[in-house]
């Protein structure tokens, strides 16, 4: 599609909630779930028989070699609205990666084709109570894995440090410039109670000695994975009117999707750029405005290599100029001018979130509900997953704004 | 005998891991556009024709590396660490991208754009996965 999205400014966030981001799961992911999702029934100014409709992504509740039971350790929306005793009349899944803008985008299109009056958007990450997340005992590599695992290549971490090497070696980029986003990321989480990294800031100097497990990276670039829920209430601009939270807009949107056939995870950064570039030309023509207009860009950091594709993919420096950006202060959340992409922690200093503290800071800032960290927002963005794979959308709590 | 994860040959995959196990890489040709593809798929990736009857030939050629990382932590277990995996592409068509270890050691000079040959790592009877070593002029 290239031209701006035809329920601009029509559907809004109206409310929220999630859960403390724990280590280990304590209790049935489901258990955490309802809980969530009730509050933010509560929050919205809503109760569970309007809520009509149910958007999620269940995938990928962990990796290494952990079975997904629904209600266990995943959550689905059809199990969510049974044991919410909901009446829906939509409930949709988005299968694959690039779950939370998926499936955002699921619940803003129902909104606007009016398949549901009011819909609930969620997701359930699941860390397990004992075992590895991503340790894996297997000793036979069957089907996609028989491409990569007998060579070595097990999984997203090698993955990404691959591009992120290509980058370096491409552009430059230090260490040093990467201390400043982990550091960044960490130092705001810091001061999130809920965060798994509450209280716990960290400098640069010990980014720098922490040991490098698969270069260029060290642990402190990958986020920690955790169990928690967030939950969001979507409704119509209209309907949002009578709810006691300011609204928070969906401009536009872009969706990511892989063009080159690869061997299972096998990313690579000029896809990344490629497709990164792609999507924000959409991305920007749906919500009818540019990275200029942008306040807020809340960018996805499962790994802190993110961070730099999606600066540079959004438009916010050029590409291979994101490491100095970074260095110049461009996402430094202490900067009233900057985009401090992450000012709400994002997932190295919350947890492995996939997208939910990129898409709270956004909602969070834009309805003044940010606390003492709030910035003059009106625009806001947020993207989740590589681009490829991923997407990003705009927010805003001027619906009537100039619209280019 | 090797403690490293041994691939599963399927009736994809049956004739490429055959082909290894001789220490030749044979990867999937389009019957179609001739062209090659890794993983097969279910279409060409290529030329996206709906029957294109892969047949495995023997690769030409050398490869250059894309990218590198060095592996001293691992998820799966059996490999000695550290150990270095190369992002590589083939040389007479770029768009086939293989990834694996390379067998000059962990601490071989690498740069992008450097040649590699492919060779073998041989993990029990029968059963050897492709690497890569430095080709002699880079």
């Amino acid at each position: 599609m290239s031209r701006r999205f035809g329920a601009h400014n029509k559907i809004a966030i109206v409310g929220y909630a999630h859960s403390t981001a724990l280590r280990r799961a304590i209790e049935p992911l489901g258990s955490v779930a309802l809980r969530t999702a009730a509050a933010a029934i509560k929050d919205s100014g809503l109760t569970v028989d309007q809520i009509d409709g149910f958007a999620s992504s269940a995938m990928l509740p962990t990796s290494g070699a952990h079975q997904s039971v629904d209600g266990l350790s995943s959550v689905s929306s059809n199990w969510l609205a049974q044991h919410l005793a909901a009446s829906p009349s939509y409930v949709v899944g988005f299968q694959g990666h690039g779950q939370l803008t998926s499936s955002l985008t699921l619940a803003v299109n129902a909104l606007a084709s009016g398949a549901a009056d009011y819909m609930l958007l969620h997701r359930a990450l699941h860390n397990p109570a004992v075992g590895k997340y991503n340790d894996n005992p297997m000793k036979l590599a069957r089907g996609a894995q028989q491409w990569t695992a007998p060579q070595g290549f097990f999984g997203a971490l090698p993955a990404i440090a691959m591009v992120y090497n290509e980058y370096c070696q491409r552009y430059g980029a230090t260490r040093e410039a990467m201390a400043r986003v982990v550091v960044e990321a960490r130092n705001n989480g810091a001061k999130l109670p809920w965060s798994h990294w509450y209280g716990k800031p960290i400098t640069a100097q010990e980014y720098m000695a922490e040991p490098i497990i698969v270069d260029p990276m060290c642990r402190l670039d990958c986020d920690i994975p955790v169990q928690a829920v967030g939950v969001f209430i979507l409704t119509t601009a209209e309907r949002a009117k009578d709810l006691p939270n300011k609204p928070v807009y969906v401009s536009g949107y872009a969706n990511g999707y892989p063009e080159q056939h690869r061997l299972a995870l096998h990313w690579t950064l000029d896809e990344m750029q490629e497709s990164g570039q792609a999507l924000a030309k959409r991305l920007w023509v749906s919500a009818g405005m540019g990275p200029e207009a942008i306040q807020l860009a809340q960018v996805y950091d499962a790994f802190s290599p993110f961070v730099y594709i999606w600066l540079e993919a959004l438009g916010f420096c050029p590409i291979g100029e994101a490491h100095r950006f970074v260095l110049d202060g461009g996402i430094d959340s202490s900067q009233p001018g900057s985009i401090a992409a992450l000012s709400g922690g994002g997932a190295i200093g919350s947890g492995r979130l996939h997208g939910l503290p990129q898409l709270l800071e956004c909602y969070l800032q834009l309805s003044g509900r940010a606390g003492e960290r709030q910035r003059a927002v009106t625009n806001a963005v947020f993207s989740y997953s590589a681009p490829y794979f991923g997407g990003a959308a705009i927010l805003t709590n001027d619906p009537a704004g100039a619209v280019r | 005998m090797s403690d490293r994860v041994l691939p599963v040959p399927d009736e994809s995959s049956a004739p490429y891991w055959a082909a290894c196990a001789e220490h030749v890489l044979k990867l999937p040709r389009c019957s179609n556009c001739r062209k090659f593809t890794l993983p097969p798929d279910v279409t060409c990736p290529n030329c996206h024709c709906l029957d294109p009857n892969f047949t495995y030939e023997k690769v030409p050629g050398r490869f250059t590396v894309r990218t590198w990382t060095i592996i001293r932590h691992s998820f799966i277990k059996g490999f000695d660490l550290p150990f270095l995996l190369v992002d590589v592409q083939l040389d007479v068509q770029p768009n086939v991208r293989m990834i694996g270890r390379l067998i000059d050691g962990a601490d071989a000079p690498l740069k992008i754009g450097d040649a590699v040959e492919v060779t073998f790592d041989d993990l029990a009877p029968g059963v050897a996965v492709p690497a890569f070593s430095k080709a002699a002029s880079s």
